[in-house]
């Protein structure tokens, strides 16, 4: 009765909580037969003795038995209470917002739904599906449980125009402002065995499946007491034929899942067999079969198993385990007699022979009709397209937000709640950052450009407004879960850290504009208890008296380094600290022209506060955290600092997108066309070991390495190797042009690039720059139209920018 | 609650520009039904309290126009609201950056950032920016 009372509170706590309170144990946890049969081995007695030791033994062995039945039941009342499956932490991708106006090709919504498994066809009444339609979309959304709360099925038209969003109503016709589309799950974070379930409550089990189940495995299921005496005694006839095999109920099924290990001794079978019962006694049918349909392994996805009918549901056919039609009921129930050798992907005419012959079995169980039968019979498997990318298909962005979780949660929690995280991950940028580089890896090794084959990289692209990380990419193999180069390898980044200088030099505009002149000579800088410091240019040789924007444009190490040292290295170390790199910068003139080692994350922190004018955002991979229901537990908010005025930054962004317009990023534009503006910086280190780009548009921020894991010398370049990568990415995505707003303490000028003073814009040659107010220069250059191009030595300016 | 109305009457105030200050051109070029759909679900939830999840829409809208100041306005709003009051000044500093000659929106930024600074008890920041606030208001 007492129990009975408990199994009601348990059924009340199962309302909320379902299956939840049953835990399976480690495979590690004991093989209590063993201890059995050493203990029954009693003392040898004297053979005249023989009758009482025989009771003595018999009563030892009944106490025994009973001892450890007491034990069985122990262990099965404790291990099924309050104990609950492990669910691994769910991770999502940022979810698809459909509106007018918004720039995304068709086929980029297509690949979206089709990575959600939606079907190609429609299904009246039910939803998960699209249909293309000349350059509408039909699209019917399934349900979704958000951050900000659940969101109904709905269908929607999506009409396109070019590459855009032209049209988004509902089927009246009604115009939709905004249609989110729930996020494509990318993985998760896994118990050690990498078990993947998604909890049902039994009410969500269509009948047909739990029919078929019980129809194919276990008839007498709702009957007996644990254990099934006829097909007992078949399979202890079949144990003299040498083979252990069926006659397991569903009970003793989910009792050798939960408490044993897979070895066939009759000890085991006689364990199980008690297990069994004690299980029955303490708990309802209902229970014990919602607790199986949750258990059950029913699939391998790599290195993910597939337990339970609700995540198969998702995972065969990508829809919610209460919308399984009866064939689709019957083919899970067929994989429970052995998921890999059914396995429907690997084996499709094996899997439907089985799903057939549930199906057969069912209906001679007078369950279905001959009518149903026959239909169903005819379906084919009807299995979602993609079969799924193991634990998760973008390693390298899971392990960030893994790293970023474990700042709040125990790792413990986040293997076993169940919790859902939204992050910022998007796929397409994801898609054409591993795209970009891997092509562009496979097409160095090809033409045998650079070093032996076997070149590494990594890319980082974010959001430059909110600092949302949208791809992350770990190495040329994407799907390996392995070193991580966009978080881990820290290699020096050369040229890639001067924007720190220039910027600072540029915050001080009473000494520094763009037009300043800056001396390119031989330099040496000389520093007690080091050797001298000699800096070279790339081109090997020195330019002379160059203007500050074309020392940038054209990465000239030595004017760079004078200035360096001319403002302090610092004040240098410091503007990169305010940039957001938290890495200690040793206090070396060496470290200006990039002599520190960063990881391709943190040069992306440092180009988006560049990137958004000023404003550092921390580079973040999650949004949300919710509980496996969906309670909100906790936002990552959109969090923005000022790290710098915005006129520094803004003559900054000019000089760099200078960089890409006739500076040694120039090959950019065989990518991007000159209106998107792109801003950039290559990079690359001595004996050419390692290549950078970092650089943004107006809707990314980018930083591409490339180079070996050991660190060889391989003739790269970051404009030859790295550049390619990030400009086909970019190109792919087609950015949004770069448009930083004019602060209003900037002003232009023209500017006489021969003196480097004021210009009237009519003049052959006069460059307009902006300045911060004040800083421009006051005096007038002699009139344009009396210089005769051509006659005189030609300055620098005028090199430069090819007069 | 205040702040929200405030706001409100900011943004109705906007269409009637003062004499002597250039003309502001219209932040977004045109009225997006996505963006005013999450700016109204955000004003929704502000006034039944529900601060995260008007934050959480201001930014779904930022995503789709990440220049427009007057949701970078709203949500600065929104965070001095939370008591987030370092964030509420960098975002209406955000909003300033955007704001091209629109005066009036840079005026009521300058008060945000006031409020802040008194908030976090830095009472000359606040003089100032009210001062900074005033001249954009003339």
């Amino acid at each position: 009765m007492r129990a009975n009372q408990r199994l009601a509170a348990n059924a009340r706590q199962a309302g909320t909580a379902c299956g939840h309170r049953f835990r399976r144990l480690s495979a590690t946890h004991l093989a209590p037969g063993r201890r059995l049969r050493q203990s029954k081995i009693g003392p040898m007695v004297r053979r005249a003795r023989w009758r009482r030791a025989v009771w003595f033994g018999l009563l030892a062995l009944a106490v025994l038995a009973a001892g450890y039945t007491v034990f069985l039941d122990f262990r099965v009342r404790h291990e099924f209470e309050g104990r609950r499956f492990a669910l691994p932490a769910r991770i999502y991708a940022r979810p698809l917002e459909l509106h007018v106006g918004l720039r995304i090709p068709e086929a980029d919504v297509v690949r979206e739904l089709d990575a959600l498994g939606y079907r190609t066809q429609a299904r009246e009444g039910e939803s998960g599906w699209y249909v293309r339609n000349g350059n509408q979309l039909d699209i019917a959304a399934r349900p979704f449980v958000f951050w900000d709360g659940p969101q109904p099925a709905r269908r929607m038209r999506v009409t396109f125009d070019g590459d855009a969003v032209s049209a988004l109503r509902d089927m009246q016709g009604a115009d939709l402002p905004l249609a989110r589309l729930e996020p494509i799950a990318i993985g998760g974070i896994y118990p050690t065995n990498n078990e993947d379930r998604v909890l049902v409550r039994l009410g969500e089990v269509p009948k047909s499946l739990i029919d078929e189940l019980i129809a194919v495995e276990d008839r007498r299921f709702y009957t007996h007491w644990g254990f099934d005496p006829r097909a007992l005694a078949r399979a202890s006839l079949s144990l003299f034929t040498g083979r252990v095999e069926g006659g397991s109920t569903l009970t003793q099924q989910l009792v050798k899942n939960f408490f044993l290990t897979p070895e066939r001794t009759i000890q085991r079978k006689l364990t199980e067999l008690v297990m069994a019962v004690l299980l029955e006694l303490h708990y309802s049918k209902q229970e014990i079969l919602e607790t199986y349909l949750n258990e059950i392994y029913l699939g391998q996805d790599r290195d993910r198993a597939i337990h339970g009918v609700g995540l198969a549901a998702q995972f065969y056919f990508g829809k919610e385990v209460h919308s399984l039609t009866l064939e689709e009921s019957a083919l899970l129930v067929a994989l429970v007699k052995g998921p890999g050798y059914y396995d429907p992907y690997r084996h499709p005419r094996r899997a439907l022979e089985r799903r057939n012959l549930v199906l057969r079995e069912t209906k001679d169980e007078g369950i279905i009709t001959a009518a149903q039968y026959e239909a169903a019979r005819a379906t084919p498997l009807g299995l979602k397209a993609k079969p799924g990318t193991g634990t998760s298909p973008y390693p390298a962005f899971v392990q960030l937000v893994h790293r970023q979780l474990r700042e709040d949660y125990d790792d413990a929690d986040l293997r076993s709640e169940g919790l859902r995280i939204f992050t910022t991950l998007d796929p397409r940028v994801q898609a054409a950052a591993e795209h970009a580089l891997t092509d562009r890896l496979a097409q160095f090794d090809r033409q045998k450009r650079f070093g032996a084959p076997g070149l590494e990289g990594a890319v980082v692209i974010a959001d430059p407004q909110t600092g949302e990380v949208q791809a992350l990419v770990g190495g040329r193999e994407t799907t390996f879960r392995g070193f991580n180069r966009a978080l881990d390898t820290a290699r020096p980044v050369g040229s890639l850290l001067k924007p720190a200088i220039y910027l600072t030099a540029l915050a001080d505009p009473s000494h520094y504009t763009l037009a300043t002149p800056l001396d390119d000579s031989p330099f040496v800088w000389k520093a007690r208890g080091a050797e001298d410091w000699r800096p070279a240019n790339y081109d090997r040789r020195f330019h002379g008296a160059v203007p500050l924007i074309v020392a940038l444009e054209q990465s000239y190490n030595v004017a760079a380094a004078r200035l360096g040292t001319g403002l302090g290295v610092e004040r240098v170390i410091a503007t990169a600290r305010k940039l957001g790199i938290e890495r200690d910068l040793p206090p070396y003139a060496a470290t200006l022209l990039g002599a520190v080692a960063l990881s391709p994350f943190e040069v992306a922190q440092m180009y988006q506060t560049i990137a958004s004018g000023g404003f550092r955002s921390p580079l973040h991979a999650i949004r949300d955290v919710t509980t496996q229901d969906g309670t909100p537990l906790k936002r990552y908010p959109l969090a923005v600092e000022q790290a710098f005025p915005p006129e520094p930054v803004y003559l900054l962004v000019a000089a760099l997108q200078g960089v890409v317009r006739q500076g040694t990023a120039q090959s950019l534009a065989q990518w991007l066309p000159p209106e998107i503006g792109a801003a950039g910086k290559t990079g690359t280190t001595n004996d050419q070991r390692d290549a950078w780009f970092a650089g943004f548009t107006g809707d990314h921020v980018g930083v591409v390495w490339v180079g070996y894991d050991d660190d060889r010398a391989a003739r790269l370049l970051g404009a030859s190797a790295a550049l390619p990568v990030w400009g086909e990415a970019m190109a792919a995505l087609q950015p949004e042009p770069l448009a930083l707003p004019l602060p209003e303490g900037v002003e232009q000028a023209w500017i006489d690039p021969q003196t480097g003073l004021l210009a009237d814009s009519g003049c052959a040659g006069a460059m307009q720059l902006p300045f911060a107010a004040g800083s421009a220069p006051t005096a007038r250059a002699p009139s344009c139209a009396g210089v005769a191009v051509g006659e005189r030595v030609k300055s620098w300016f005028e090199r430069i920018f090819g007069l | 609650m205040r702040i929200l109305t405030l706001l409100l009457a900011l943004l109705a105030g906007c269409a009637a520009v003062p004499p002597g200050v250039p003309p502001a051109p219209p932040a977004p070029p045109q009225e997006n039904l996505a963006v005013a759909s999450l700016v109204d679900s955000a004003h929704n939830e502000a006034a039944a309290g529900r601060l995260a999840s008007a934050a959480a829409s201001l930014e779904r809208a930022l995503r789709i126009e990440p220049r427009n100041p007057r949701l970078w306005r709203e949500l600065a709003a929104v965070r001095m609201q939370q008591g987030e009051y370092a964030q509420a000044e960098s975002l209406a500093a955000r909003s300033n950056a955007w704001a091209g000659s629109d005066a009036q929106l840079r005026a009521e930024n300058w008060r945000l950032i006031a409020r802040s600074r008194d908030a976090r008890g830095d009472a000359d920041g606040a003089r100032a920016a009210n001062e900074t606030a005033e001249r954009y208001a003339r």
